[in-house]
């Protein structure tokens, strides 16, 4: 499979990867899977409470190329936005920034799963 | 039961549907049953192609079998003194052939195969859950249970931190008791399908999403050993 030059760069230099401490209220985890490949991703967004700007994000991802440029590229994404605005992120946006094959849009489904998970996990906590 | 769902009436005579180009009759699917002329290519599905019914406990020898018997009868060694439309028959006929054989004969490739027949895609069902839960504005629900998702995140984390170190006899003793218990998981997993299988047979149309289900848990457990595998090498 060509991979597109996004996609080699997040790949081979993805931003963001690292987890954060899952117990800080601050913090919001997403955890996914997508049952087409078996791949998992995990995505940690740090939301400041005063203002709801995610301010940090951080992935760790098992799978595919497109799934770790993905991911990637939706931490560098989230981050600056307000919670609501990250849940505007469509699947569709990555795709079309990475220029995913279709073969490939489960990888960016995975990718919007995880930020809405883990906006949710945040929201849950923070009642 | 009527129909074991066994019988591949392949070769056997059908009831009247199509007449034979070559001699009016028409009573074989493959061959005229009168003049044993090949007939065009129709559209079909897999299971209507070898002549059995929509279910998935299938006798596979007697697939094999049939798959046999009809590449002989369809080999362009056969046709090449024939009208060039029945050696264009004959050779669409096997790639039908080899697409079905190849399809129904693979337990997963079957079942995955009879849902999409059914109108499930096993390749879209995220993307469509997610349209779904974003349009509604709730959180989607992923497939599998969250604890199983934890552990197959957990069991990455450790081959990779194996992959980059040296894998010591802690960390193989570690994963060789994974991966027997991923194959007895698999295993187990096979039983369920089985099971569903006689379910979907015996007429139960919920059976699917229950298909679905197995197939889903099967396709992380598979992942994850493989992968274990590759790391004990
Ligand atoms: S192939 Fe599964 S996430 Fe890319």
């Amino acid at each position: 499979m060509a991979y597109s030059d996004k996609v080699l760069d997040h790949y081979t230099n993805p931003r963001n990867v690292g987890t954060m401490d899952k117990g800080s209220a601050e913090v919001g985890t997403g955890l996914v899977g997508a049952p087409e490949c078996g791949d998992v991703m995990k995505l940690q967004i740090r939301v400041n409470p005063e203002t709801n700007v995610i301010e940090d994000a951080k992935f760790k991802t098992f799978g595919c190329g497109s799934a770790i440029a993905s991911s990637s590229l939706a931490t560098e994404w989230v981050k600056g936005k307000t919670v609501d605005e990250a849940l505007q992120i469509k699947n569709t946006d990555i795709v079309k920034e990475l220029s995913l094959p279709p073969v490939k849009i489960h990888c960016s489904v995975l990718a919007e799963d995880a930020i809405r998970a883990a906006i949710s996990d945040w929201k849950k906590k923070n009642g | 039961m009527s129909e074991t769902g066994t019988q591949l009436k392949v070769l056997q005579t059908r009831p009247n549907q199509h007449k034979c180009w070559s001699c009016g009759d028409m009573r074989a699917e493959h061959f005229c049953g009168e003049c044993g002329h090949v007939q065009p290519a129709l559209p079909t599905d897999f299971f209507s192609f070898f002549g059995l019914p929509r279910r998935l406990e299938l006798d596979e020898a007697k697939l094999e079998d049939a798959f046999y018997t009809l590449s002989r009868k369809l080999h362009p060694d056969m046709y090449s003194q024939a009208s060039q439309r029945e050696q264009l028959w004959s050779l669409e006929k096997t790639s039908q052939l080899n697409d079905a054989y190849r399809t129904l004969r693979d337990e997963i490739a079957r079942t995955e195969y009879l849902l999409s027949l059914e109108g499930i895609q096993m390749e879209e069902q995220s993307k469509v859950a997610t349209e779904q839960a974003r349009a509604l504005g709730v959180e989607k629900k992923q497939t599998v249970p969250p604890e199983f998702l934890e552990e197959a995140f957990e069991l990455n984390m450790l081959l990779e931190e194996a992959r980059m170190g040296e894998v010591d006899d802690d960390v193989r003793e570690q994963l060789d008791a994974t991966e027997n218990s991923l194959t007895a998981r698999l295993k187990g997993l096979r039983d369920e399908l089985h099971k569903v299988w006689q379910r979907w047979d015996a007429g139960d149309v919920s059976a699917t999403g229950a298909m679905v289900d197995v197939l889903n848990r099967r396709s992380y457990l598979r992942n994850l050993l493989r992968d274990v595998q590759e790391v004990l090498g």
